[in-house]
């Protein structure tokens, strides 16, 4: 058994906007083990970054962690003195964004970029942090690194960019790398080269990662354990193949029938109707029930996070399972 | 690069030749420089000998030839009010505005980038409040009213530094600078404080709102994620990003204050080519008016061309774009 990296325990993070309090990420909980590869989906506006970012400690204001316990291996990070935490951040857990046009600074070559995420740990000389940099630009795939440390971001197709990005993330060797749609402003076909890339480059250093993503198949191609997010709360996880088998929460179950590979041909995609409700003001009634199809009376009061062991369900009336 | 340095060398010759035109023409359709030079009860004889000293009798275009014939060949000719070379008459006075207008912009630049970072970065702190306060002070209050209090206070009432003139000046270069003698650069002082409060003001505002919009990016957010710490993501990152903008601003300042520095200059009694143009415009002093113009057009596509080098390494994606 592996031994446990990263414990998150009833995450709350709240936006205190103009129009009242924006409830982004609600009493999420999940375990996850060194090594482990575990992905976070959910639709757009669910959470996910905000998730992420709690982690780290870098939620923008307004943004505030209200509750909640996020410990790594057992070092609780929540309330931790900033230039503590800013140990923790690049060199325990790092993060890759989105899109990479906008993470890199344009105006500083990627050497330069790559030597200030050293620099914040650790002091190296010019030439071994060079040796270094090129070293981990080689293993995310960038040929011929050592002579394109002076590149500038914009000398790089997007693809290259967001590798330049995975290197600067993996450069102090983190324990964990929280990925953040990292492929998401890709083109479809490098978007799978990257996933699988990264899957390799965690079993060979050793690294756990938060997988986010939208889509439900992406993840499930690299995740061995799954969090289904859905406006701001954690509505269903477990193991990844069970639950693509047997999705228990009817929004996974959307979700999965509204994956490409389940479309019947000549019919258009599946996609679950209505929208995700607002953050600030969710009632007391559970967050699907405007789109759920088996809601009754039950679903007016909020549904608690059931758990049959390793799997979790929010919600009244599980499609299948023994919850307790 | 060079191909770019070559391709701005030339367009600034054109620019030159035009405005040497524009200016020739405009100065001498103005006014008659004969009234002033020659006193109405001379002879005739004086009166053609004068006319014929000065080239006045030949069509426009001939003076023209003549005059950008001479340009070349560095004589600028001799004011009218003067008699001396114009050549030597503004080298003499432009130190004195050169190292007015350097003290001050750079001064505002130094001061201002900092503090307008700061505020920019800690916007709700209340020394960014005073930061800014101090800022809008600087824009809305005139230059001449500013260099009156100034003088009145630190001058006059306080007696702490002097109220006009350069003061002594030691040379290097064979140039002479107030700013290598202490006691010069007490008469710098209040002169270059007077004209650097408007460019102090706009460079706090313009690296405030520039550093506010950086922080916001995820190239902020990035480097934070990877344990940058807020120093070096200010100077290392946000610095350079918010730099251009300035570069632009301090160009343009640089040029508009060499020119016309002349409220200041007139206010301090500064002996600097703003107060010899304004004289010169009074007296109908030709050669002096259209040296002056020259100049001053030289100097701001001097400026325009050392910007738009320094963008080139202040953003790389230009650099890749022109070679
Ligand atoms: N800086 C912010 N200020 C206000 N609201 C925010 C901010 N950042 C995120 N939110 C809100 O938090 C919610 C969750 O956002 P996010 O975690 O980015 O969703 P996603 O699942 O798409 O990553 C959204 O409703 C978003 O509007
Ligand atoms: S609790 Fe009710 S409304 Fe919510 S998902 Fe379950 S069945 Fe649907
Ligand atoms: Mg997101």
């Amino acid at each position: 058994m592996k031994k446990i990296l990263l414990e998150v325990e009833g995450l709350s993070t709240h936006f205190m906007t103009r129009n009242g309090v924006l409830k982004a990420v609600n009493d999420v909980s999940f375990t996850l083990h060194e090594g482990e590869i575990i992905g976070l989906v959910g639709e757009s506006g669910s959470g996910k970054s905000v998730t992420g970012f709690s982690i780290l400690g870098l939620v923008d204001a307004p943004g505030q962690i209200v509750a909640g316990s996020v410990r790594l291996q057992g070092r609780e990070l929540i309330g931790m003195a900033e230039p503590e935490l800013r140990t923790v951040r690049g060199r325990e857990i790092s993060m890759v964004f989105q899109d990479p046009s906008t993470t890199l600074n344009p105006v500083l070559s990627i050497g330069t970029q790559m030597r200030l995420a050293l620099a914040a740990h650790e002091t190296v000389s010019r030439q071994a942090a060079d040796t270094r940099c090129a070293d981990v630009l080689n293993k995310v795939g960038i040929p011929d690194a050592a002579r394109r440390l002076d590149y500038f971001p914009h000398q790089f197709s997007g693809g290259m960019r967001q590798r330049v990005a995975i290197a600067i993330a993996l450069l102090n060797h983190p324990k964990l790398i929280i990925c953040d749609e990292p492929t998401t402003a890709l083109d479809v076909s490098i978007q799978a080269q990257i996933l699988l890339q990264m899957k390799t480059l965690a079993q060979d250093f050793g690294t756990a990662m938060i997988w986010i993503s939208h889509d439900l198949s992406t993840v499930s191609s690299v995740a061995s354990q799954l969090l289904v997010m859905y406006a701001g709360r954690i509505i269903e996880s477990g193991p990844a193949r069970d639950l693509l088998r047997i999705p228990n929460h009817p929004y996974t179950h959307g979700l999965l029938g509204s994956l490409p590979e389940h479309a019947r041909p000549g019919q258009p995609l599946e996609q679950i109707p209505g929208q995700m409700p607002s953050l600030i003001d969710l009632g007391s009634e559970c967050a699907f029930l405007s789109r759920c199809t088996k809601s009754d009376s039950l679903c007016h009061t909020s549904p608690t996070l059931r758990s049959d062991g390793s799997r979790r369900v929010r919600c009244h009336h599980p499609i299948a399972g023994d919850w307790h | 690069m060079l191909g770019f340095v070559i391709q701005r060398v030339v367009q600034a010759v054109v620019v030159m030749l035009i405005i040497s035109i524009l200016v020739f023409v405009g100065v001498y359709a103005v006014g008659n420089p004969i009234d002033v030079l020659i006193s109405p009860d001379a002879t005739q004889l004086i009166r053609e000998q004068t006319i014929k000293a000065y080239g006045l009798d030949q069509p426009l275009w001939k003076q023209y030839l003549d005059f950008l014939m001479r340009l070349l060949q560095g004589d600028f000719g001799r004011s009218f009010v003067y008699n001396m070379p114009v050549i030597d008459l503004i080298f003499s006075r432009l130190p004195a505005t050169i190292e007015l207008t350097l003290t001050a912009v750079l001064g505002a630049t130094v001061l201002g980038v900092p503090l307008g970072i700061y505020a920019g970065y800690r916007p709700d702190r209340f020394l960014s409040k005073m930061i800014m306060g101090l800022s809008i002070f600087g824009f809305s209050v005139p230059t001449f009213w500013i260099g009156l209090v100034l003088i009145f206070t630190f001058a006059v009432t306080l007696g702490w530094f002097p109220a006009g003139n350069r003061g002594p000046t030691a040379s290097l270069w064979g140039i002479e600078w107030s700013f290598l003698t202490g006691e010069g650069l007490a008469y710098l002082f209040l002169p270059a404080l007077n004209l650097s409060l408007f460019k102090f003001a706009m460079m706090v505002r313009l690296a405030r709102a520039g550093t506010r919009e950086t922080m916001l990016t995820d190239i902020v957010k990035f480097a934070r994620a990877s344990g940058e710490s807020e120093f070096t993501i200010l100077h290392r990152h946000v610095l350079r990003l918010i730099s251009i903008p300035i570069v632009t601003v301090f160009g343009l300042e640089l040029g508009s204050t060499l020119a016309f520095a002349v409220v200041t200059e007139t206010i301090f009694s500064w002996p600097g080519v703003g107060k010899l143009i304004i004289d010169s415009i009074a007296t109908l002093d030709r050669p002096v008016m259209v040296a002056y113009l020259m100049l001053v057009a030289f100097l701001f596509i001097m400026i325009n061309l050392t910007v738009d080098i320094v963008y080139v390494f202040l953003d790389p994606r230009l650099r890749h774009r022109r070679s």
